[in-house]
């Protein structure tokens, strides 16, 4: 959770809020084909709730907070451009709707779809 | 092969290409030309990102991307077009730069499969490689956002897949994909919100409509090469050794900063500056242009004006040379703070410019932070000023909205007492300062300073970066228009005209005094003819003058 103050009072921003910004920026982001869960409690709320937020940890840092990305990416894209452009779209989207800093984004690869083998 | 001028293919070359189906070597002619006329827009295009991430970098990420796979398909070129358009692809791939180069990677990807080893291409094959070029750009997302460059290769496609069945040969298919690719461009800030709100369109949409229309103007025989002129990265400029040869008669040097307008042709832009000026250089870096040029005293407007119907300008510096040959260097103002004795208040401005820094020190502050609308200070910069006052009473003056947020955040960082007066712009600074009385109370001195606020009211006088609707006020792009209370209140082609409609709204009736601020954009002379029509007009005003220094505002005008 982050704080920020207005000067009428504070402003409280869950994890489960920044989570939903990030995945939707992240699953627009082109290239990225779908989210996985990062840990094991990710893997038992998938299990129980298909419809469940997985794939990004939010860690609440000092001042700001720092994520983490599972993707599956398409096959035969430049991993590399694809994974350097979903970092900055997700911080980027993150800074701009919840004015909440972004520190860091760690992009896991955890596998490649392969709709168009060559 | 990009660095040398193109040269169109010769009569022969170009029948050869217009035989359809075209071969390999046709095929490669088409992607260079694609490849070139992008590179000569690419200014443009970096200048209209502003999604997802508003970087301007889209055009040099789609030249970059397409120089890749352009150099391999050069080194594996081949009559046969399958296997052209195959390297080609494989370049793109490997070159891929930015989230729009990798898209376009994927077109490619997908129009080379279509292509798989046939020796030709006809309009046949040309329609089913732009559907694969569609399938292959949608595959890559699972959200696809519309009104991007994925729309636009979409409704290409549309058209080729309408036209094929007339048909149509292969430079009629292409004319019709670019003419849908145009419609589909202009149609995306109806699509993505984002675009509308900063009155662009898709930037990688049109980056890819440039690749087409390339092919298009190739085969029709028009040029490519806008840029016959020499462009120079700016970092190239030789300014400081320009200055050094003054020729005779050239009084002025003159350096503007500016957005060229799309289809800016360089060298026509050079060719009219040589009939003003002398040692003209003009360099390029991020979309911006500067021009460089050495006139005569009685000529040193005439660049601006010109400058002005070629593009946005954002920035103009000029500088007497005479007067720098003999020795008058422009004089640096020192700023004079006002001493704070302990347990006084000391207030801490934020100032956008020079010679506001100088009024607001004249005015008794005890420390300035430069910043403003485009640089706003952080708040260590804000706390960095006031930490080794020897007070513990601080006022901060952020005379920005966007600045207001620093400051608070400033003042729960520090230990000391701090007071936010919320003054929006210069003008509302200087009415706090004058109630100004360092050795009351904190609250007295907000109380007060608040209040004073309330009685200044503030016109601002910029040129519009783009073209934009507001509060009720269309705007086009490098309009001037003028701002009252931070609402925008007019849109006109020149700052007289926008001033005109910057008073009625002021209602003058009740003002007593006129005072400008005049930013580095104008010099003195120009600010006086402007106050002369408000002196004809208002003959009962009081009106002030002073240089105010401040970037993109060309007047800051307060009143009272």
């Amino acid at each position: 959770m982050t704080t920020q103050e207005n000067p009428l009072g504070s402003i409280y921003i869950l994890s489960q809020a920044i989570r939903t910004v990030a995945r939707n920026a992240a699953l627009q982001s082109y290239g990225v084909i779908s989210l996985m869960p990062g840990n094991v409690g990710e893997s038992v709320s998938r299990f129980f709730n298909k419809d469940a937020d997985f794939g990004v940890l939010v860690k609440t840092e000092e001042d700001g907070v720092s994520l983490e990305l599972n993707l599956v990416i398409e096959y035969g894209l430049r991993i590399k451009t694809v994974t350097d452009s979903v970092a900055e779209s997700v911080k980027y989207a993150v800074e701009k709707t919840m004015a909440v800093p972004v520190k860091r984004v760690d992009v896991h690869v955890r596998g490649l779809r392969v709709s168009n083998p060559d | 092969m990009n660095q040398n001028k193109y040269v169109l293919p010769d009569e022969k070359e170009r029948h050869l290409l217009l035989q359809s189906p075209l071969n390999g070597d046709g095929l490669m002619l088409l992607f260079e030309a694609g490849l070139i006329w992008l590179t000569t827009n690419q200014a443009y295009v970096n200048s209209l990102n502003v999604f997802p991430v508003p970087d301007g970098d889209t055009g040099t990420n789609m030249v970059l991307t397409m120089q890749a796979a352009f150099n391999e398909a050069y080194q594996g070129r081949s009559k046969n077009a399958g296997e052209t358009a195959k390297a080609f692809a494989q370049g793109a791939l490997m070159g891929a730069r930015g989230n729009s180069g990798v898209i376009l990677s994927q077109i490619w990807r997908g129009f080379s499969r279509a292509l798989d080893h046939y020796e030709t291409m006809g309009p046949d094959l040309l329609m089913r490689a732009m559907q694969e070029a569609r399938n292959t750009a949608y595959k890559g997302v699972v959200k696809p956002v519309e009104g991007t460059i994925l729309t636009v290769i979409k409704d290409m496609t549309s058209a080729a897949e309408e036209v094929v069945t007339t048909g149509a040969s292969l430079s009629e298919m292409l004319l019709a994909i670019v003419e849908a690719g145009d419609v589909s461009v202009k149609n995306t800030p109806e699509l993505l919100p984002v675009l509308k709100q900063a009155g662009v369109v898709d930037s990688g949409g049109t980056g890819l409509f440039y690749i087409f229309e390339g092919m298009v103007r190739l085969l029709q025989g028009q040029s490519l090469d806008a840029s016959g002129a020499i462009l120079k990265p700016l970092a190239e400029l030789d300014l400081a050794n320009a200055m050094e040869t003054v020729e005779e008669g050239q009084d002025y040097e003159v350096v503007i900063d500016f957005a060229p307008n799309p289809g800016f042709a360089l060298e026509k832009y050079y060719e009219d500056l040589a009939e003003i000026g002398t040692s003209i250089q003009v360099g390029e870096g991020d979309g911006i242009y500067r021009m460089h040029i050495h006139t005569e005293l009685a000529k040193r407007f005439e660049p601006i004006s010109y400058t002005e119907t070629q593009g946005v300008v954002k920035k103009i510096m000029m500088e007497n040379l005479q007067d720098q040959v003999s020795g008058g260097q422009p004089e640096e103002v020192e700023l004079t703070l006002t001493p704070i004795n302990p347990g006084e208040i000391a207030v801490v401005a934020v100032s956008p410019g020079k010679g506001l820094s100088s009024i607001f020190a004249s005015l008794g502050v005890a420390a300035i932070v430069e910043g403003g609308q485009t640089m706003n200070p952080s708040v260590q910069e804000l706390v960095a000023a006031f930490e080794n006052l020897p007070t513990d009473k601080v006022i901060i003056l952020p005379n920005n909205k966007n600045i207001i947020l620093a400051a608070q955040n400033a003042a729960k960082v520090s230990v000391k007492q701090i007071g936010i007066i919320p003054t929006r712009n210069a003008p509302q600074g200087f009415a706090a300062m004058l109630r100004l009385n360092p050795e009351g109370s904190l609250e007295e001195n907000e109380e007060s300073m608040k209040e004073a606020i309330q009685e200044v009211h503030t016109g601002d006088i910029t040129i519009s970066t783009r073209s934009v609707e507001i509060d009720g006020v269309e705007v086009e792009k490098g309009e001037v228009i003028a701002l009252y209370d931070g609402q925008l209140v007019s849109s006109a082609p020149t700052i007289e005209e926008a001033i005109q409609e910057l008073l009625e709204k002021a209602n003058m009736d009740e003002v007593e005094r006129v005072t400008f601020f005049y930013g580095e954009d104008l010099n003195q002379t120009q600010a006086n003819l402007l106050a002369d029509a408000i002196r004809k007009d208002y003959p009962d005003v009081e009106l002030e003058i002073h240089s105010g220094g401040q970037p993109h505002y060309q007047l800051i005008i307060a009143f009272e």
